[in-house]
């Protein structure tokens, strides 16, 4: 089976910054790829290298098993594709501007319009001009066009974007359908990384241009750190007995007993039963996954006083 | 040309749902309606003066109050304001796609981007000719209502030509505009490119090598040096021509070959 994406080494060169830095990846057909970085990280240059968009300084493009670039067009029948904000001609009506990319996408027959205007919920919007449209509202425009052809490979910048909390469990649900039920492949870019755990099989974290890990969503789970919270009624003494019993413990800045060993975590009933045979019963006791936020802030080493994200 | 015709559909479509259309119609306008004014003022300059549409230190350009010379007129127009308007149409056309982000919606299709460019020239072109034709029309109502004298046998044939043709010309100069719309990704940088053609036209065609500059060629032909058009020489032709191609090679290559980053 043909590799839906692959880049070898890939560079991209403005002047003196170096938007993208020798990142090398793969995306096989059938998998939802999610591309992990902050603004700026160099995601949305790649995004248009996949698309011919741009020209590497250095390194390679393949989709579909095509290099780029290549004089054969009719890739891009197979690739749909949202790239940064999307934008639509304010002019024209929601259906007129899908019907503008079906005239542009040859062999797309008519009926596709009205079927995506359905999938994406546009149909109430279908005869608005797209330039009274809400942001989230030109978001489901800008995915419909990505799926007008029914492409069997989607590359998506922050398809997330603009989107109320509603819409963004039902495009979820819809990406997640497509790849599971029809096969598409699914490349995205966010900055959301707890969007992106709920959907993406795996995971790359770009940071200035270079790719810091490739991970599956399993590896993500594991590679969490996870701590053990303790609460007692007078915290000192608590944590006192449990260094006594020889676990690792420190008083957090609220107060709470925090326990990083994992004889701690793996045997949190073991930690009750010291403080109550000391007097000092918990009053709170809680396993603790670190959030993916810090996570990864300390993957791309911003989690003392970085900026906020 | 893969996919050429629904490209086109596409560029008219874009044009019917725009205003552009209506605007550049009513500036265009404005040149058999200050033709008719100048026919008015020519048929009676004393008249003109008493009733105050013409100061009294107006200079009145030698011209007869009658067809030829309103033909001529609405020639000249289309030489020198149908360039800006135009040029206009080329900005707005090409411009638009970087200034609405639209372009990137464009450049991973089957249909070529050669196709695409190739479809906005030819709406251009279109564009420009429906208003030129529009403004002949209007002007032979207006010539009408001012009552310019019927005109004899083998006016309105060549007369029309010469309208033709020029705009022609300058529909072949506005090229190299939709280059600087696309490069400049707006609308700004192709309309001051226009302008400064404008200004340079008026100091080589003072200078006396009009002739060889493309975009001072159909004014030239047009008559507005009071010279009779057919002075210029093939080359001259051959020149705008050339200045035509090259604005399409140039932005065909362009829209190919540059990394569009926005």
């Amino acid at each position: 089976m043909v590799t839906a994406i692959e880049t070898d080494k890939l560079i991209k060169r403005y002047g003196a910054v170096t938007a993208v830095d020798g990142l090398t990846l793969r995306v096989e057909q059938g998998e939802i790829y999610a591309f992990l970085g902050l603004n700026g990280a160099g995601k949305t240059t790649t995004i248009r290298m996949l698309l011919g968009m741009v020209k590497p300084t250095a390194g390679q493009v393949r989709v579909l098993g095509a290099s780029l670039p290549t004089g054969d067009r009719q890739l891009w029948n197979a690739v749909g594709y949202l790239v940064e904000t999307p934008h639509a001609y304010p002019e024209l009506t929601v259906r007129e501007n899908l019907e503008v990319m079906r005239r542009l996408r040859p062999g797309v027959e008519p009926a596709a319009v009205s079927r995506v205007i359905d999938r994406l919920g546009l149909a109430a919007y279908a005869d608005r001009r797209t330039g009274t449209l809400s942001l989230g509202n030109q978001q489901r425009l800008g995915l419909a066009k990505a799926l007008l052809h029914t492409p069997p490979l989607l590359i998506l910048d922050e398809p997330a974007n603009g989107l109320d909390p509603a819409g963004i469990v039902e495009i979820r649900h819809l990406l997640l359908d497509l790849a599971r039920q029809e096969g598409v492949t699914v490349f995205m870019s966010s900055h959301i990384l707890g969007e992106v755990a709920r959907l993406a099989d795996r995971i790359g974290i770009i940071h200035q241009g270079q790719l810091l890990q490739e991970l599956d969503v399993a590896e993500l789970e594991r590679n969490r750190r996870r701590r053990l919270i303790v609460r007692a009624h007078d915290g000192r003494v608590a944590l006192a007995v449990l260094l006594n019993a020889g676990f690792a413990a420190s008083l957090t800045a609220d107060g709470a007993i925090e326990l990083t060993d994992n004889a701690a975590i793996e045997r949190p009933d073991e930690v009750a039963t010291q403080l109550v045979l000391a007097g000092h019963p918990p009053t709170r006791l809680a396993v603790e996954q670190e959030d993916l936020e810090p996570y990864f802030l300390r993957l791309v080493g911003l989690d003392r006083a970085g900026p906020d994200v | 040309m893969y996919n050429l015709a629904p490209a086109v559909w596409v560029e008219l479509l874009k044009v019917r749902r725009s205003r552009m259309p209506l605007y550049t119609l009513l500036g265009f306008a404005l040149a058999p309606l200050a033709g008719g004014f100048f026919m008015i003022v020519l048929k009676d300059p004393e008249l003109a003066r008493r009733v105050g549409i013409i100061s009294a230190k107006a200079q009145i350009v030698a011209g007869a109050a009658d067809w030829p010379t309103y033909l001529g007129f609405l020639a000249q127009a289309t030489a020198v304001g149908g360039f800006i308007l135009f040029s206009l149409i080329v900005s707005w056309v090409f411009g638009r796609e970087f200034a609405d982000y639209t372009v990137k919606d464009l450049l991973a299709l089957p249909t070529p981007r050669s196709s695409l460019v190739l479809a906005k020239f030819i709406v251009v072109a279109v564009w420009s000719a429906v208003l030129t034709a529009m403004i002949f029309v209007i002007g032979v109502g207006v010539g009408q209502v001012v009552g310019l004298p019927p005109a004899p046998a083998g006016v309105w044939g060549p007369g029309t030509v010469v309208l033709a043709i020029t705009a022609g010309l300058t529909i072949a100069l506005v090229t190299p505009v939709a280059f600087f719309a696309s490069a400049g990704r707006g609308y700004l940088p192709p309309m001051g490119a226009a302008i400064l053609v404008v200004v340079l036209t008026q100091i080589i065609a003072a200078a006396g090598w009009g002739d060889y500059f493309p975009w001072s060629i159909p004014a030239l032909y047009a008559g507005i040096g009071g010279v009779q058009s057919l002075t210029l020489s093939p080359i001259s032709y051959a020149l705008v021509g050339a200045t035509g191609l090259v604005g399409v090679i140039a932005t065909l290559v362009w829209w190919e070959l540059a990394d569009q980053p926005r």
